[in-house]
């Protein structure tokens, strides 16, 4: 079962070669502003097995052009921060990198998801000099770049146990104190972001 | 709602029982301070009114004692006309009202409701304005989403939703909240202030509290 249709490599190439290209911006502004953007990078390729899943939860048939071009997230990458105030750095970095189109944001940060998932998303799309599954020369990926506080992060982490773990008792308990957490950490970051810029304010 | 009445007179004691009933509460009755006292143990009560010269343990030394043991319900002592000393002792021991015998009717019944209504208003509560609302109990501000509120931010977002629009000064603030902090200055009511004004953007809100480090502060809907 193929589902990328031989595109695996590409997708391994675009992606290092956005992070690469992500990290050089950041350097650069870290040169000016002395504080670095970002805590660090994750990027993966989403496994041919949950893609497959994904497709099927979606009712896309299992072909190359629906993973990779129906689908924006084969290619993720995850930007962890340490201050809320970095993460819109890092979007407006991400903004202006030459080649990244940005197809789409949507903020979980503003407005979280009901169980009190945030995190900022965005999907962009980048260049490959080989064509893509479609025939477009260059080619064309998709990424999805999620980018959130250490907290989110963690946070989403645990979510994610609770997600995957089967036969949990008490489920909507842990939900809502997991919900309940996800609010407190999210005072803690607009607190710790206050701070920081009470002290660079002094 | 659940009224404990203490009297050792029989006859006055079934007439206030008669018309609290007859007012809608619930009630029961004790002919001492002793039987208040074990009254108060097996049940809450939303109000307590009590004689103070009653025999086995008079309503001065029960309230007292009732205080002491941490149970703040309301209390209406029930006083002689010529006991000005024991209104004064029964209000220091912790009463919260007084009613001078002999009474009208009318009037008990209307201590007793100004009584719960200002427990009440000490209640924990949900209070919504424009967009937002602030759950005193859970500490939780929303509005497109929630956040957690430290104690402090809480009841500074309370007094400032209950009174949109008005202005406190800094010093007014920092006596109603942080007096009693000795290590706080006139500072900590700007950083909260800043804490507040951050999470609410954080939730999208309207809402938003205008003013400078050090001025007067007020809680507005936001231009648009």
């Amino acid at each position: 079962m193929q589902l990328y249709g031989g595109f695996e490599e590409r997708l391994e190439i675009v992606a290092s070669r956005f992070t690469e290209a992500f990290e050089k911006a950041a350097e650069e502004l870290r040169a000016v502003t002395g504080e670095k953007t970002y805590e660090h990078l994750e990027t993966r390729i989403k496994s041919e097995e949950s893609m497959e899943k994904k497709c099927l939860a979606d009712g896309l048939e299992l072909t190359p052009h629906n993973a990779l071009k129906v689908i924006h997230d084969s290619i993720g990458v995850r930007v962890v921060c340490l201050f809320v105030d970095d993460i819109f750095k890092n979007a407006e970095l991400i903004r202006n990198m030459g080649c990244v189109k940005v197809i789409r944001e949507k903020d979980y940060i503003r407005e979280a998801k009901p169980n009190g998932y945030r995190s900022y998303h965005m999907i962009v799309e980048v260049p490959d000099e080989n064509a893509d599954v479609d025939g477009n020369h260059p080619g064309k990926y998709f990424i999805e770049v999620q980018l959130r506080t250490i907290a989110m992060d963690t946070w989403a982490a645990l979510e994610h146990e609770l997600r995957y773990k089967k036969n949990i008792k008490n489920t909507e308990m842990i939900a809502s104190e997991l919900k309940r957490c996800a609010d407190e950490l999210a005072s803690c970051d607009v607190s710790m972001q206050t701070i920081k810029d009470l002290i660079k304010a002094m | 709602m659940k009224i404990l009445a203490a009297e050792d007179e029989e006859d006055l004691r079934e007439v206030i029982k008669d018309v609290l009933e007859a007012g809608g509460y619930s009630v029961r009755t004790a002919d001492n301070g002793d039987e208040l006292l074990k009254a108060v143990t097996e049940e809450s009560f939303d109000v307590i009114i009590s004689d103070i010269m009653m025999p086995v343990k008079d309503g001065i030394t029960a309230v007292k004692e009732l205080r002491a043991s941490g149970n703040d319900t309301p209390v209406l002592f029930l006083t002689a006309k010529t006991e000005v000393d024991d209104r004064i002792e029964g209000l220091d021991a912790g009463a919260d009202d007084y009613l001078t015998k002999p009474f009208a009717l009318g009037e008990l019944l209307a201590r007793v409701r100004a009584m719960t209504r200002r427990s009440r208003e000490h209640a924990p509560r949900q209070l919504t304005l424009d967009n937002v609302t602030l759950d005193t109990e859970k500490e939780e501000l929303s509005c497109h989403n929630s956040i957690s509120l430290a104690a402090k931010e809480s009841r500074l977002m309370e007094l400032f939703m209950s009174n949109p629009e008005k202005e406190f000064s800094t010093s007014e603030l920092y006596e109603k909240y942080w007096k009693n902090d000795e290590n706080a200055d006139e500072e900590a009511v700007w950083v909260y202030v800043s804490f507040l004004r951050n999470k609410l953007r954080s939730i999208g809100a309207k809402l938003t509290i205008e003013g400078e480090k050090g001025g007067g502060y007020r809680l507005t809907g936001g231009k648009g």
